[in-house]
This record gives C-alpha cells, sequence and structure tokens, in this order.
C-alpha cells in the first residue's frame, strides 16, 4: 500500500514540482505569475496536437510521438508565456489581472482549437485529443530496495526528464550569473538596472523559463492522470504549484517538499476510499485534500512569506 | 466627468480590438464574420431570426435573454465590490455554487408556498455566498493569505463537495445533474403564456437593478464607501488614516461574495433549474471582464454587460447557424478581458495624444 502510494504520490508531485520551479523563475525575477495555470493547459494542448499528428506517421510501439509531445509542449508553454510577459512587462498591466486573463484565454483557445481543429482536420466531432498513458519503467536493482525501493519502481519516463530538467534548472539559478541577475531583478531592479543589465530582458526570460516547465508539467499530467487533453486539464493544478511555492519560500528544495505533501495526501487519499470499498464518488472528497491542505499550509505560513522584494512591480526606469 | 468619458473610451476601445480579433480568427477559419456577429444579436432577442418555432418571437428570445443577463449583473458588481477594496473575487463561481446549493437543498425540494419560498432562496444565496466571501477575507486579512489563491482553492472545495452531495443524494439519473427544483421556489417565471407567446420573466432582474443602486450609493455617498475605497487605493495610507483595514477586507469581500451568492441563485435557481456536478459556471470569470469593461462602476458594468453577454447568450445560435463552435464566445471573451487588462497603458496613449495634439496648435 505504502508502495502505491508513492509511485502514485511522485507521479503527481514531479510535474507539480517542475512547473512551481517556473514559478519561482518567473517571481524571483519580480514578475507575479498566477499564469501557470494556463501556461500549462496551452502547452499540454500544443504538445498533444503534435504528439497526435506524429503518431500517425510513427508506428504503435514508437516512443518518437511522446518525445515530439514533450518537446512541443515546452515550446508551446514557451510561446504563450510571451503574453504574459507582454502584458506584465512591455504594456504594465497589473500582474495579477493578466495572469488570470492569459488562464481564462487559454481555456477558451485550447477547447475551442481542439474541437474546431478536430472538427475541420481530422473530421471527428470531439472535444479531446487522446493520447493514453505512458508505459512504466522499473529500473532493476534499485527497485528492490525495501521502501525507497518505490521510487524507482513503475515510473514514467517523464519523471527521470523533469529531475534532470530540475538540476540543471537549479544550477542555473543558483550558480550562474544569468541567475544572479535573474535574482536581483526581482529584489532590486534598479542596482541590477545601474549595474548595466537590462531588467525587462531578464524578465522576459524568466517568464519564457515558467512558461517552458508548465508546458512541460501540462504534457506529462495530460499523458499520465488524463490520459487525453481535453478542458478538463484546468483543475486548478497550476494554482497548487503556486501555493507550493509560497509554501517553500520561493526557493526550489523546499518546494520539492511541498510538491510532495500535496502528491502523497492525494496518492493517500485515493488508497484510502479504495480499501474502505467505498463507490467512486466519494473520491470527489479525496479530490479535495490538495486544495485544503494548501490553505492550511498557507494559514500557517504565508504571514511570514519571503517573497522577491519588488514582486509584482512593473519597473519604471525613470522612478530610479 | 473627463475621467468617465476616458473610461467608455478604453472599454469601447477594448471591445472593438476583441471583435476585430474574432473577426480575424473567423476568416481564417472561412466564416463571414458580420453574419456570425449578426447571429448574435438574433439568437440573443435583438435582430429577428428568419423564423421562429411555435410560441418564440422576438421578444420571447429577448425575455430569455434578460433571464440570462441577471447572473452576470450581479457577478460582475461582486468582482467591482471587491476590486474597489483592492481585492481580486475570482472566486465568485464557488460563491454561486455554494449560495445556490444550499437554496436548492434547503428550499427549493420542499414544498413552501412561493410568497415564502422565493424570498428565502435569495437570502439563504446571499448568506451562503456571503460566508464564503468572509472566509476569504478572513484569510486575507488574518493570515496574508493571496485572495486569489484562497478563492482559487475553495472554488474547487466547494465545487467537489457539491458534486459529491449531488451525486450521492440528489441526482437525477437522466440528466445527470441535481434534481430540478419545484417552480414555486424558482426565481424566474419559466416559459409563461402571454398573448400567444412564451416568455420568462426574471424576477431577480429588478432585484439586480435595486442591488446596482445601492452599490452605487455605498460607493458614492457613505462613509463605508470612502473607507473601502481608500484600502483599495493604498492600504498602508489608509491605515495611517486611522481607517481599520481589517474590519474594510472583510466587509468587501462579505459583501462581494453575497452579491455571488445572488449570482448563484439568479443563476441555478433562475435561468437554470439545477446544478451540474463538477462544473464552476463560467459566469464567473466572464464577469472579471464585464467588470473591467464596466470600469468597475456599477452602471458602466450594467452597460457593459448588457453588450457583452450578447456573445455568451447569442452564441449557440451562431454555432448552428454559422456552424462555428460556439466555444468561440469565450475565445472572443478571452480577447476582450486581454485588451482592456491593458487599459492603463491604452490610457496612457490616448492622454499622451491628446497632450501632443493640444501642443502642436
Amino acid at each position: 500500500m505504502i508502495q502505491t502510494i508513492i509511485i502514485n504520490g511522485m507521479s503527481f508531485s514531479l510535474p507539480l514540482f517542475i512547473m512551481a520551479i517556473g514559478g519561482i523563475y518567473s517571481e524571483r525575477s519580480g514578475v507575479t505569475n498566477l499564469a501557470l495555470e494556463g501556461l500549462q493547459g496551452f502547452g499540454a494542448f500544443v504538445g498533444a496536437l503534435a504528439g497526435y499528428i506524429a503518431g500517425m506517421h510513427f508506428g504503435a510501439d514508437s516512443r518518437v510521438p511522446q518525445a515530439v509531445a514533450l518537446l512541443f509542449a515546452i515550446l508551446g508553454g514557451m510561446a504563450y508565456s510571451l503574453l504574459h510577459a507582454l502584458l506584465c512587462i512591455h504594456f504594465r498591466a497589473d500582474m495579477v489581472i493578466s495572469g488570470v486573463v492569459v488562464n481564462i484565454l487559454a481555456m477558451a483557445l485550447t477547447t475551442f482549437l481542439t474541437k474546431s481543429i478536430n472538427r475541420t482536420v481530422f473530421g471527428a466531432a470531439s472535444n479531446k485529443i487522446d493520447l493514453g498513458v505512458l508505459p512504466r519503467i522499473t529500473v532493476p536493482g534499485l527497485s528492490k530496495i525495501p521502501v525507497i525501493g518505490a521510487f524507482f519502481t513503475n515510473v514514467y519516463p517523464f519523471e527521470a526528464v523533469i529531475i534532470v530538467i530540475a538540476v540543471f534548472v537549479w544550477y542555473l539559478l543558483y550558480r550562474t550569473s544569468f541567475g544572479l541577475h535573474l535574482r536581483a531583478a526581482g529584489d532590486n531592479p534598479a542596482a541590477l538596472d545601474a549595474a548595466g543589465v537590462d531588467v525587462s530582458r531578464i524578465r522576459y526570460l524568466a517568464v519564457m523559463m515558467s512558461g517552458a516547465l508548465s508546458g512541460l508539467a501540462g504534457i506529462c499530467f495530460a499523458y499520465s492522470i488524463s490520459a487525453k487533453f481535453s478542458g478538463d486539464i484546468y483543475v486548478g493544478y497550476g494554482y497548487l504549484s503556486i501555493a507550493a511555492l509560497i509554501f517553500g519560500g520561493w526557493k526550489i528544495m523546499p518546494t520539492l517538499g511541498a510538491c510532495m505533501i500535496f502528491g502523497f495526501a492525494r496518492s493517500a487519499g485515493y488508497q484510502i476510499v479504495q480499501k474502505l470499498g467505498l463507490p467512486s464518488s466519494y473520491s470527489d472528497l479525496v479530490m479535495i485534500l490538495p486544495y485544503v491542505l494548501t490553505l492550511l499550509l498557507l494559514v500557517f505560513l504565508a504571514k511570514n512569506s519571503q517573497a522577491p522584494k519588488a514582486l509584482g512591480e512593473a519597473y519604471d526606469k525613470s522612478k530610479r | 466627468m473627463k475621467k468617465r468619458n476616458e473610461t467608455v473610451l478604453v472599454a469601447v476601445i477594448a471591445v472593438i480590438l476583441g471583435l476585430l480579433a474574432g473577426a480575424v480568427m473567423m476568416l481564417i477559419l472561412k466564416k463571414n464574420p458580420l453574419s456570425a456577429y449578426y447571429n448574435l444579436l438574433q439568437g440573443s432577442g435583438l435582430a429577428p431570426k428568419g423564423k421562429y418555432a411555435g410560441g418564440k418571437s422576438m421578444f420571447s428570445d429577448f425575455s430569455s435573454y434578460i433571464d440570462f443577463l441577471t447572473p452576470m449583473l450581479f457577478a460582475a458588481l461582486a468582482v467591482a465590490v471587491a476590486l474597489k477594496a483592492g481585492l481580486f473575487n475570482i472566486g465568485i463561481s464557488g460563491q454561486m455554487l455554494t449560495g445556490a446549493f444550499l437554496a436548492t437543498v434547503l428550499v427549493g425540494y420542499g414544498n413552501l408556498p412561493a410568497v415564502l419560498a422565493k424570498p428565502l432562496v435569495i437570502l439563504i444565496a446571499a448568506a451562503g455566498g456571503g460566508v464564503v466571501g468572509i472566509i476569504i477575507g478572513f484569510l486575507k486579512s488574518r493570515f496574508n493569505i493571496s485572495e486569489v489563491v484562497s478563492s482559487i482553492m475553495l472554488n474547487y472545495i466547494a465545487s467537489y463537495i457539491i458534486s459529491f452531495f449531488i451525486n450521492t443524494r440528489y441526482v437525477d439519473p437522466v440528466s445527470r445533474q441535481s434534481k430540478e427544483i419545484g417552480q414555486a421556489s424558482r426565481l424566474t417565471l419559466h416559459q409563461v403564456l402571454v398573448g400567444g407567446f412564451r416568455y420568462d420573466f426574471a424576477l431577480g432582474f429588478i432585484l439586480a437593478i435595486i442591488a446596482i443602486l445601492i452599490v452605487r450609493f455605498i460607493f458614492d455617498r457613505t462613509v463605508l464607501g470612502y473607507e473601502l475605497k481608500a484600502v483599495g487605493a493604498n492600504r498602508e495610507a489608509a491605515r495611517y488614516a486611522g481607517i481599520r483595514v481589517n474590519r474594510s477586507i472583510l466587509l468587501s469581500m462579505g459583501l462581494s461574495g453575497l452579491l455571488g451568492g445572488l449570482a448563484g441563485a439568479t443563476y441555478f435557481l433562475g435561468y437554470t433549474a439545477s446544478i451540474q456536478p463538477k462544473v464552476l459556471p463560467s459566469t464567473g470569470f466572464d464577469a472579471i471582464a464585464v467588470c473591467l469593461v464596466g470600469g468597475s462602476s456599477p452602471v458602466g458594468i450594467f452597460f457593459a454587460s448588457f453588450f457583452l453577454e450578447i456573445i455568451e447568450k447569442g452564441s449557440t445560435y451562431m454555432s448552428s447557424q454559422a456552424g462555428l463552435e460556439a466555444e468561440i464566445a469565450s475565445v472572443i471573451m478571452g480577447l476582450i478581458l486581454l485588451t482592456s487588462a491593458c487599459s492603463s497603458f491604452i490610457l496612457a496613449k490616448v492622454s499622451r495624444r491628446r497632450v501632443e495634439g493640444r501642443g502642436s496648435k
């Protein structure tokens, strides 16, 4: 039972985590990013479409379509995030409103496009793009270790991809001059500007990074939990990851902890419903666990939050 | 006066840009945007259709449009009340569901006479929505939790809990929605036959007009409204001036939630008579667009709702006539929302042009 909780928990926590890292990038650079929800959905849409089209040209056993989907999800999320960047940095829109607007538009646009493309291109009236669930892998040897072995049993391939990327972006944020500039853009943009670095450019790149990572998260959800792309992808995971990063104090490692708590709470809840033999409608009650947990965690942590100092403020050169 | 003109100008620019972008999308899909937009008017009873089914006319379509519009008036007012105090209430969908579900279960399934049932529905829904609003306000003022995050969390919590109760107790096996409420507690007199045609009389519409006037009065003429606006403009300055900021946050979120609950009552116990499980009503999100386009003033909201809801209401008819997916309505709404989010930028451009124009003379 514990093994199942760990396996299912991790396959939910890791996409949440990579999306939260995207949020950290954007917010550490000073751009409030509530758009994660829309970014992951839009990325998943682009990825799912690319994967579906690629699937028509490769055999059923081929892994190429899935790789294509992952790549295009990253690109799609990145491209769509430019909208949020443009609104926040160039048009100086209220960042909170911009994030919500970007989400609403993503939801409308992707469901509309899914239906339209299905009807006009594929000739079928459908509101989803079927993807199926990725095959799972068990690492030989490591999976035999008691308890910890569960982390290497029945894992989705994307979990490995996420860990590799997470290590890379951790290094980029904390150990390179680009990362230093990014963090400075969120804490003291005027100082960064004085040092001759273009604050807007840094912020654009940071938001694009959040789009790329959210797109990756979105396609992972599409290939695991939902097994398809449809409007159902917008169930607030983007907001969950924002809660996780607030909980993690805008730092990458503590955020991983928060994401794992969400993931394990969710999978444990499902296990309990199953073990007690409750009817499936009771899973609705389990579904609220991560949301309730988010609120409870925030109650204890939001008061002394260490948000970046210039978070949510458009940088105005003339005010220096 | 000048400020109001600018707000109207920005709203008009935002709507036109949104409609233009929508037209471009339709052209890409090889559809005629003009006839599609005319279909929207026809679907809302603002232009005559080619033919009508028995008992239907342009005016019965229009009465159904007013019925559809009523929840939006409340929802957009709810956004405005919170926004005045600098809070962003994106939890209106959850407040709608909570208020409407409580009213449905407590009154809708009972057999009280209409004189008692209808006012009770209004009171219960308002209280239910108000409590959710106050929770969000409390989390904000006491624990400094972003109202955006907490209201989204509460949206999903409300949606799942209500869907659990509907699926286990109140489900209609055919429609897969909650069982229909009794006509006595419904806030819309549904399909009433007058002179050979059937009309929907939205009693909530009168209430919505009253709500608009009350909110306008509170903001323009009372100390409470002044304090809320002060908190919204600058929280620290308001605190320094002796305004109890936490109390203002609680009050504005409570009032906003109350209006959200009324939106829910007029939607789920008026326009429809049942609740679909696991679906957050899009009215709660579209209300943000309506409020922004209406310059978050109560009267502006009335006109903004009236124009923008044509897009949503007419979309079904447009879809059947033009062969376009009805979801394009939400896309156009989203585009209008996008342009109105840039309103301060548009405003800056407009006023700069004005200043330059004056300089050249």
